[in-house]
């Protein structure tokens, strides 16, 4: 939800709760006014009928549908202005309401008159009705200018906030460009946008060291390797015992380690980097032909066998380069992870690749595979970075890459559309 | 064969000049872009090894230099820059071939007098080695004269142990010559040790000596003065 339209929601909530209780009171006080008002206004008449009768008129002659007047035991005392409801017939209406009426009585010349004057009182219904009017009306204007001013108002108070919601959004690495913001007249969005900035050049800082280090550690590391290579086959080819080629081997073994490690590494960094010229549509099923014709030899001498069902011309919108590494990876995982008399499955069809091969269970979950120098088996040969590549191909070329396992069947299969 | 190699670092160059000395090949070498040009201005040179990554420059740019130069030499990028990009580039500009670092010393032994053979000794081009003899123009080979029949992959390991006899090639050096990088993702050497098993096999069965020694667990090699 937008916090322009939270924003409005909650206001709108308020304000009906508002005029909710506003109108409760408001209904109270009116009912109260009126009643006070007409009561005063009753005495007054009530009065005034009594002037009447103390000037002489007879009584008989002021009563009329309104006014009522009773003669009541001179000894009684006399009585105070007295107010009730009462039910009376009204002529204009045809019909029996709610009356207001007022009694009071009065000692005039030695008789003792009660004079009760009616009025006809204004309906709950009449002042619910006026009372909710207003309340819609007031609520329709709020409504009227939240959407009118308050929108527009908000909207231009967020704007610097929306603006760097969408640098945010378009924030890229490769770009190599930190956040710059202009100052708003706003002090937590200036807060929020001097973070950024800040946070922005920090990560641009750190993101290029390690893109460097990447860079340098793989030329780095690999002339000291080459170094050890050509000296340990310099020494294969002196006199030595049995023994010393053992310690020879084992040596020369962990080296090629090292430089097989260095090398996925600086591959896994050029991906990573996007450092390979935009990618171009490659025909997938010759390059998948070739590598498997390849890789038939060492699937018959790792004693497995193998089914494909290749499909002719798919096509892949990738660097042909990437394209055979990443059929590598995955023929060359497929065969490595293998069990005896195991066998391999792989299936080109236009829609994907799906390599399978037999194998033992795995003992952890298959994406955790996917992470760098994670391996199910304790190979010594296996530097677990064979799918970690995969993935990161197929991430860097929009591909969608999975890998499950059931029971004995391990899938890698690539989404290439 | 007489060599330049153009190589920084001292320590590789060593390993390089010691392997080739072995097999009688005059190796001299230049750590700079400045000696380089300096020795190849002035001696002549059957092959460059040529290292891009130079403390004084790149090493492309000498490639223009060697090539104008009368007897031409041919030359061999090494390269640890490894990047598609720089093959292309090298190979274009009339390099004869391209090795990414780290190599096996025996891959450059092999390349070398593949580059050597294909443009010094056009046509007659055979290795021989006793009592076998390979053909590379029409990719046969012999044994006392009888024709050997080899596979693809059998006949390229029997060159690449020839190119190399007498020396100790690793496993490794081998699955890397014959299958190239698919071999990364497989430790498992068994199928060198396959091939290895029918290619004696056959010189034997051919009449010829058993050349091919196992060296412990470490790799084989081509026994020249087998009796």
């Amino acid at each position: 939800m937008k916090l322009i339209n939270i924003i409005t929601f909650v206001y709108l909530i308020l304000t009906l709760a508002g005029l909710l209780i506003g109108g409760f009171f408001i209904y109270l006080k009116i009912d109260s006014e009126i009643e006070f008002e007409m009561g005063r206004e009753l005495d007054r008449q009530v009065d005034s009928v009594a002037d009447q009768i103390r000037s002489g008129n007879p009584y008989q002659s002021l009563v009329n549908g309104r006014l009522e007047i009773e003669i009541i035991p001179f000894d009684r005392l006399e009585e105070e202005l007295y107010l009730r409801d009462t039910l009376a017939f009204h002529e204009p209406n045809d019909k029996k309401v709610k009356q207001l009426k007022a009694s009071k009585s009065f000692k005039i010349d030695g008789e003792h008159y009660r004079i009760s004057y009616f009025n006809l009182l204004v309906e709950t219904d009449d002042i619910t009705e006026t009372v909710v009017f207003t309340m819609v009306v007031v609520f329709l204007l709020q409504l009227a200018f939240i959407v009118l001013f308050l929108r527009g108002i908000s909207n231009r108070i967020f704007r610097p906030f929306q603006y760097s919601l969408s640098k945010i959004q378009d924030f890229n690495f490769s770009q190599n460009e930190p956040f710059i913001f202009e100052k708003s007249k706003i002090k937590e969005f200036d807060q929020l946008n001097d973070f950024l900035m800040r946070m922005s050049k920090k990560l641009l800082k750190d993101y290029r060291q390690i893109k460097e280090f990447s860079e340098n550690i793989s030329h780095e590391i690999q002339t000291p390797a080459s170094v050890v290579r050509g000296k340990l086959e310099h020494l294969m080819n002196e006199e030595i015992t049995e023994e010393q080629a053992h310690l020879i081997h084992s040596a020369y073994q962990n080296n090629e380690r090292i430089q097989r490690i260095v090398k996925s590494l600086s591959l896994l960094a050029k991906l990573e980097n996007n450092e390979f010229e935009t990618p171009s549509k490659v025909n997938l099923s010759e390059i998948l032909l070739k590598n498997i014709e390849m890789a038939e030899e060492l699937i018959s001498v790792s004693n497995l066998s193998l089914e494909k069902d290749v499909e002719n011309n798919v096509f892949a919108i990738i660097h042909p380069f990437i394209a055979e590494i990443l059929i590598q990876n995955l023929i060359g995982n497929a065969v490595k992870h293998n069990q005896k008399g195991g066998w391999v499955k792989i299936q080109l069809t236009s829609k994907f690749l799906k390599i399978e091969n037999s194998g033992t269970p795995l003992k952890k979950n298959p994406e955790e595979l996917l992470q760098r120098f994670q391996k199910e088996s304790d190979k010594p040969e296996s530097i677990g970075l064979g799918l970690s590549i995969v993935n990161q191909i197929c991430k860097s070329y929009g591909l969608l890459f999975m890998y499950s396992s059931k029971g004995e069947i391990h899938t890698a299969k690539i989404l290439l559309s | 064969m007489k060599i330049l190699l153009i190589e920084d670092n001292s320590e590789l160059a060593e390993n390089v000049v010691r392997y080739l000395d072995h097999e009688g090949i005059l190796c001299e070498t230049a750590n700079s872009l400045f000696i380089a040009e300096d020795k190849l201005l002035s001696y002549s040179y059957d092959c460059v090894l040529l290292d891009l990554m130079l403390p004084d420059g790149d090493g492309l740019s000498l490639l223009e230099l060697i090539k104008s130069r009368k007897s031409s030499p041919n030359v061999l990028i090494i390269s640890a820059k490894g990047a598609l990009d720089d093959k292309i580039k090298g190979l274009d500009q009339g390099a004869d071939d391209y090795l990414p670092k780290p190599f096996h010393l025996s891959e450059l032994l092999a390349r070398l007098k593949a580059i050597y053979r294909r443009s010094k000794l056009d046509g007659s081009d055979e290795i021989q080695i006793k009592e076998i003899s390979i053909n590379l123009t029409t990719s046969e080979a012999f044994v006392n004269g009888n024709y050997l029949d080899l596979t693809k992959k059998e006949f390229d390991l029997l060159i690449f142990l020839m190119t190399n006899k007498n020396r100790v090639l690793g496993k490794e050096a081998i699955a890397q010559h014959l299958w190239g990088d698919y071999t990364d993702n497989l430790a498992n050497f068994d199928f060198v040790y396959q091939h290895m098993k029918n290619l004696r096999k056959k010189i034997c069965g051919a009449g010829g000596k058993d050349y091919l020694k196992t060296v412990y667990g470490l790799g084989y090699k081509f026994d020249e003065n087998t009796i």
